[in-house]
């Protein structure tokens, strides 16, 4: 019996979309449909040949809207906010203000204030590359890759408090709820490997940032598209490894009969296609306990891809590990790899209220040489060419001192520093500016939207029109008014 | 717009080519549709309008001299001279020929890709017709319906049946038989009460043939407790209950969970729906309000709150946003939220609406402000019970202060240099001791004033304690002035709104009646009387549609959040009409609708495919069959714990905290924080009484999505993933589900595997085994042990989890 109908019995088993599509009527179904076809659902929905049904994957891969130039992404999240004039952003004019309290405009954890005392940078900068980009001595290691790197020096967020602005960077937005980058990039393209999660989330040792999973959830978009957290020791997913003392035969054996049971069980069902999909589901994920091991296992990779990362000190091997996962990963065609630097609260991430110096040495000590590594290893094995690398927290400090004693810096979302490279990013440039004290952007201000659609548009999606159907309007990551990209590192 | 007239040749040969091939589109979406033969202005060309015209020639916008959004524009001489549309003749109307120009210049919409070719057919089939503007469905009252005279009035139950027939029989199909037996109860134990029957309840209505057995069934399950905690779980999706606050600390909410008791109980009483939505809504100005009445006006303290927010005014519009969002799709179906930065884009709602909306609900503060939630937390204590502690207070009030009056005389006896630290209080106990060396005549009175007031306090601690709710305290008298906010922006304050009802109601100036005792405004009152009016043309059918949804798997009106022009068109709009009559003139009750419903043969169908059906309504739509269901992530929950016998049914009470994990921990910034120990017991109560941390939500219920709790859920996802199937097989909580069934079998049928396999089918699927069921249990404990030399109990155990991971377990038909 061949209908080209879709395969599921109720409305449960679909968007709100695609049942609008089934039940509307002449007009409404083929606006629908069209717009279904340019999401990919359409492709979704089709039934297999007759008799054999297949696990209608909502991840399968999907044909982006124009020709792409980044097929994944790597999201390193320096949870926190590092400190941009301490890093990528120098300011010279800075230095010889140190312990002077000058009139500068800074809203923070401790309120709106007007003026401050500055807090010089702490370490000194030196140009590296032909591009003769600044680096801080913080990143030494970096320094060497800055010729692949655009540097957007003019980030502005929405909010200066960690929960709401780690929200705004994963989300768009400030309140919970909605889907992070990682879910929207899922539902625009799909995973091209079915045996492993397409959005996967590396938290911190210390624990995952603030608000948690609202970091990496798909809001009101199915569960399918959710971040799902890797493991960096012992299985790498939840629930992958079965109990002690069950063998993978013995699990065989278990899933044959389940099989044979289930299958007895369609025979008088064959209409239903959730059925099928169920019991596939379960051949998936017994695939899934071989392939996700196998993706995060070193032993193929050499002595001197292991060094390169930093594994073999032991203060760069945590975050190495993580980072050579990450590129296992993209190398799988998993779509969206989001690592988190720093967990917990206060000083276990990038949060230097207190001690900068300390804070900051500490993190960019676990760190330069293992995103160093990564960027190298990209572009040694080519993956560079279709891997989005984003640095960044959720927003940047400031330049004048929390406190009446010491270095510490409050929040500072009127201005800071991410940087993007590889997936087709214009490296050795920069975009836009702070103020001469690294206060606030000026030249080119860039907000939140504007990274999310750069990074959208180089993975072949357009932001104005990757959309999805909640709550009485086609929701999209970008927002309501119309984004570009950033022309200038494309 | 330039005035340019093409030689009708010119016309003549496009109009030829241009309509062929729209007509056979229109021809075949005729019949995709189910014999809708006139074009409707609301359902089909409104939309179109909206989404290519309005930006340009919309609401507020007129280029050119063109407004097509009411007749009277689109039918005036626009700047060109011409008039976009001219009813009857199309080719004589303007539009018609921009959108289909081939010219870059000319053709319409300037942006974007040109119009299809079905949807300029659509236009011109609309022209032809006259051009009607009409009301969308949903924004005219419903009126009384008939139910229509059928060719099988023997296929009728109830007049449900009349109007599901007319449809299927008109469109040439059958309904399906009922279900048999056995199919039947299971569907009506999980649709009320959302737990499989036992096999003995199974059997026993199997062999049951009395005429009345059904109708007994659906009555005692109606009656039962259970069917509170399965239809107010329903009820807790809409108004995105959630026990903590969300953001940065994702704080508790205290006594949250008197609010979930509250829903189940009004399920349960059968309270009146008018009567649930004006207790939620303004439980605080009724008259003579409740304790129960006030634990429901914890409806406006369940969204999500930042305690440290970095904008608060946003912070606080947010709240209200949150309340207009929540209200108008909930309990009246209807996007208002999205008139909150200018006018609906699509239904007839102007920006007004809302803010006439955040004003009704201006006196609700938000939730609270960082180390004070006293705007939430409200006293309950019966007032015999606070009179009793009143008087305690004032007792031990009154002997303290005589206390301190003696303590004072000695005070004023010490060295001046000692006063000061006889108020320490470990001070003054020593000095206690010698009350009688400075005031020897009141040593003996200072000393039976102690003893009274150690009694006082003991006894006071025997009183009931008091009772808090989370719920409106505080409201806000008068409530302060509400102003439309240009563009939504709370820093861009415009004119002042005055209270009044959507305007597509076409309803009366409110009426604001203070309620006695002065301490609220009456505004909330006036709102839910209104929303909870037998004739607000939305609620009934907005909640008749929903009891419709739940028990067929999705509503008459599919977006069930959304009866604007951009929801579905409902599919059978005059029984959705007819419900909603029957819902009020029940005078709401939700009990006697349910059975309505269920009575119906429609309900009774079987779910069994059938080839003319599915070749016709793939997506039964005209409802030929019923439609087979994946259980609800609670259902599963609830069902793995009766299968082996561990469920403990008791009810109501503080929630309770299911084991969840290390690796899910990890995930939140302080591992396991919030997230506490409760008992075995505890655990094994049903899934409504798990905490809900919107954090933390554990993987059981999260895998099977249990909703977002940031917004309301008015429809849950069914997802088939591999993360499900990772944890039916290898979670901890799985496993030990099927150890415990194994212990049941091995308790229930010692040494006997056949029994032990027999016993795992009727107490996991309510049926009895078939010879290829004992077949495969047997094959499968037989390779478990002699492959892989597993234990007897390791491997029934084994093969329990199996049972458990069963489709026929998570499916019902």
């Amino acid at each position: 019996m061949a209908h080209n109908n879709p395969p599921h019995g109720d409305f449960c088993g679909r968007t709100r979309r695609e049942f609008l599509w089934e039940t509307g009527g002449k007009f409404t179904g083929l606006a629908l449909t069209a717009m279904l076809a340019k999401d990919g659902f359409m492709a979704n929905q089709a039934q297999a040949s007759e008799g054999e049904k297949t696990f209608q994957n909502p991840l399968a891969a999907k044909a982006p809207h124009f020709p792409a130039k980044a097929k994944n992404v790597i999201f390193l999240f320096m949870y926190g906010g590092p400190s941009h004039v301490d890093t990528f952003d120098y300011k010279p004019d800075l230095y010889p203000l140190d312990g002077k309290t000058i009139p500068v405009k800074t809203k923070g954890r401790g309120g709106a204030k007007s003026e401050g005392r500055v807090v010089g940078p702490k370490w000194k900068f030196k140009p590296y590359g032909e591009s003769g980009q600044m680096v801080s001595d913080l990143f030494p290691h970096l320094g060497s890759c800055v010729d692949d790197i655009a540097f957007l020096k003019s980030m502005t967020a929405e909010s200066p408090i960690h929960g709401s602005a780690m929200l705004n960077m994963n989300s768009g937005r400030i309140l919970s709820g909605f889907p992070c980058m990682g879910s929207w990039v899922n539902y625009g393209l799909g995973s091209v490997n079915e045996n492993l999660p397409g959005h996967v989330v590396m938290l911190d040792p210390t624990g995952g940032p603030i608000s948690g999973a609202k970091n990496w959830s798909s809001g009101f978009m199915p569960a399918t598209y959710q971040g799902s957290i890797f493991r960096s020791k012992g299985a790498p997913i939840i629930d992958l490894k079965p109990p002690q003392g069950i063998t993978r035969e013995m699990q065989r054996d278990i899933l044959d009969t389940l099989k044979d049971s289930n299958d007895r069980h369609l025979a008088s069902r064959v209409d239903n296609s959730d059925l099928a999909a169920r019991i596939a589901s379960y051949e998936l994920a017994y695939k899934m306990q071989e392939s996700a091991p196998e993706a995060v296992d070193f032993a193929d990779e050499t002595e001197d891809t292991i060094k390169l990362y930093g594994m073999d000190d032991p203060q760069t091997e945590e975050f190495g590990r993580r980072c050579l996962m990450a590129r296992r990963l993209v190398q799988r065609g998993v779509r969206f790899v989001q690592l988190y630097s720093g967990g917990h609260h206060n000083d276990a991430n990038w949060d230097a209220h207190g001690d900068l110096v300390k804070n900051h040495t500490y993190h960019a000590g676990r760190t330069d040489k293992p995103i160093a590594g990564l960027l190298k290893d990209l572009k040694r094995t080519g993956l560079l060419d279709d891997t989005l690398v984003i640095w960044g927290g959720e927003f940047g400090r400031q330049p004048t001192a929390e406190y009446a004693e010491g270095t510490g810096r409050d929040h500072n979302s009127y201005g800071f520093t991410m940087w993007m490279a590889g997936g087709g990013i214009k490296g050795g440039t920069t975009v836009g500016a702070t103020d001469e004290l690294g206060a606030e952007a000026v030249e080119r201000p860039l907000k939140v939207k504007d990274m999310h659609a750069t990074v959208l548009h180089q993975l072949g999606l357009d932001p104005n029109h990757l959309s999805y159907f909640y709550s009485g309007l086609d929701q999209k990551l970008t927002g309501v008014e119309h984004v570009e990209p950033i022309h200038e590192i494309i | 717009m330039r005035p340019v007239r093409r030689s009708w040749s010119l016309e003549l040969s496009r109009f030829i080519t241009q309509l062929a091939f729209p007509l056979a589109c229109l021809l075949a979406f005729c019949t995709a549709s189910y014999a809708q033969e006139e074009v409707d202005y609301a359902r089909d060309v409104q939309p179109l309008l909206a989404k290519r015209c309005y930006s340009c020639h919309g609401p507020g916008d007129v280029e050119s001299g063109l407004h097509i959004d009411t007749r009277e524009g689109a039918l005036a001489e626009a700047d060109s001279g011409m008039a976009a549309i001219v009813p009857g003749e199309p080719d004589e109307s303007e539009m018609l020929r921009r959108v289909l120009s081939t010219d870059d210049f000319e053709r319409m919409p300037p942006e974007g890709k040109p119009l299809k070719s079905e949807e300029v057919a659509l236009l011109r089939q609309w022209i032809s017709e006259g051009a009607k503007w009409k009301k969308h469905w949903a924004f005219e009252k419903p009126e009384p319906q008939t139910p229509p005279e059928v060719q099988h009035p023997e296929l009728v139950a109830n007049p449900i049946d009349n109007f599901v027939l007319k449809r299927l029989e008109t469109n040439g199909l059958q309904p399906n038989p009922r279900a048999d037996r056995r199919t039947l109860i299971r569907r009506a134990y999980y649709d009320l009460t959302g737990l499989p029957p036992t096999y003995d309840e199974i059997e026993a209505f199997a062999a049951d043939d009395s005429p009345q057995a059904y109708e007994n069934l659906v009555d005692r399950l109606l009656a039962s407790p259970q069917y509170g905690e399965r239809w107010g779980r329903h009820w807790l999706d809409l108004v995105r209950f959630a026990e903590t606050n969300s953001f940065e600390r994702d704080g508790d909410k205290p006594d949250a969970w008197k609010y979930r008791d509250y829903v189940i109980r009004s399920f349960n009483d059968d309270k009146p729906y008018d009567q649930f939505l004006i207790e939620q809504l303004a439980g605080d100005e009724i008259p003579n309000p409740t304790p129960e009445s006030i634990i429901a006006t914890g409806y406006y303290r369940l969204g999500v709150w930042d305690d440290e927010p970095a904008d608060p005014l946003q912070h606080e519009f947010d709240h209200y946003d949150d309340l207009v969002n929540t209200t108008g799709k909930a309990m009246l179906g209807l996007t208002i939220n999205c008139a909150r930065c200018h006018d609906h884009k699509i239904d007839p709602i102007p920006q007004t609406d809302y803010y006439e909306m955040v004003a009704f609900m201006r006196d609700v503060a938000p939730y609270g402000t960082r180390g004070d939630i006293s705007n939430s937390r409200r006293e309950i204590t019966s007032p015999e019970v606070r009179k009793r502690h009143d008087e305690a207070d004032e007792k031990i009030g009154r002997l303290q202060g005589e206390l301190d009056e003696i303590y004072r005389q000695v005070v004023d006896k010490l060295p001046e240099g000692e006063r000061n630290e006889a108020r320490n209080p470990k001070k003054r106990r020593e000095l206690e001791k010698r009350i009688g060396e400075f005031l020897p005549e009141q040593s003996k009175l200072y000393e039976e004033l102690r003893q009274e007031l150690r009694t006082a306090r003991t006894e006071q601690e025997k009183l009931p304690q008091r009772q808090f709710a989370m719920a409106i305290n505080k409201a806000l008298n008068p409530p302060p002035e509400t102003r439309l906010m240009m563009r939504g922006n709370p820093h861009v304050p415009g004119d002042e709104v005055k209270l009044g009802f959507p305007d597509i109601f076409e309803a009366p100036e409110p009426v604001i009646i203070p309620p006695a005792g002065g301490k609220t405004s009456g505004r909330r009152l006036a709102l839910a009387k209104w929303i909870a009016s037998d004739d607000n043309m939305l609620t009934s059918r907005v909640m008749a549609n929903r009891l419709w949804q739940h028990h067929f798997g999705r509503g008459i009106v599919a977006s069930t959040d959304n009866f604007g022009q951009l929801g579905s068109q409902p599919t059978h709009p005059k029984l959705l009409d007819w419900l909603a009559e029957q819902f009020v003139a029940s005078g709401w009750s939700m009990k006697q609708l349910h059975k309505l419903i269920m009575m119906s043969n429609t309900y009774q169908m079987s779910s069994a495919g059938s080839e003319p059906a599915l070749a016709k309504d793939p997506a039964n739509n005209l409802l030929w069959r019923h439609d087979m269901r994946r259980l609800s992530a609670e259902e599963i929950y609830d069902s793995l714990l009766v299968a082996n016998g561990s469920l403990n049914d008791k009810m109501f009470g503080p929630s309770y905290y299911p084991k969840v994990s290390d690796e899910v921990k990890a995930g939140q910034s302080q591992p396991g924080a919030g997230w506490h120990d409760s008992s075995e017991e505890e655990r094994n109560r049903r899934a409504i009484y798990i905490f809900v941390k919107r954090s933390l939500i554990p993987p059981m219920l999260a895998n099977y999505d249990f909703p977002e709790t940031d917004a309301l859920c008015p429809e849950r996802f069914a997802t088939t993933q591999p993360a499900q199937a990772l944890g039916m097989l290898n979670g901890d909580f799985l496993n030990e589900q099927a150890k415990e069934f194994g212990d049941l079998l091995r308790k229930e049928a010692p040494g006997d595997l056949r029994q032990q396999i027999v016993l795992s089918l009727e107490k996991g699927l309510g049926r009895d085994a078939t010879e290829a069921d004992i077949q495969a249990g047997e094959d499968l404990i037989a390779k478990l042990k002699e492959n892989h030399t597993l234990s007897d109990d390791r491997a029934l155990d084994l093969y329990c989890l199996m049972v458990l991971n069963l489709n026929e377990f998570i499916f019902i038909d």
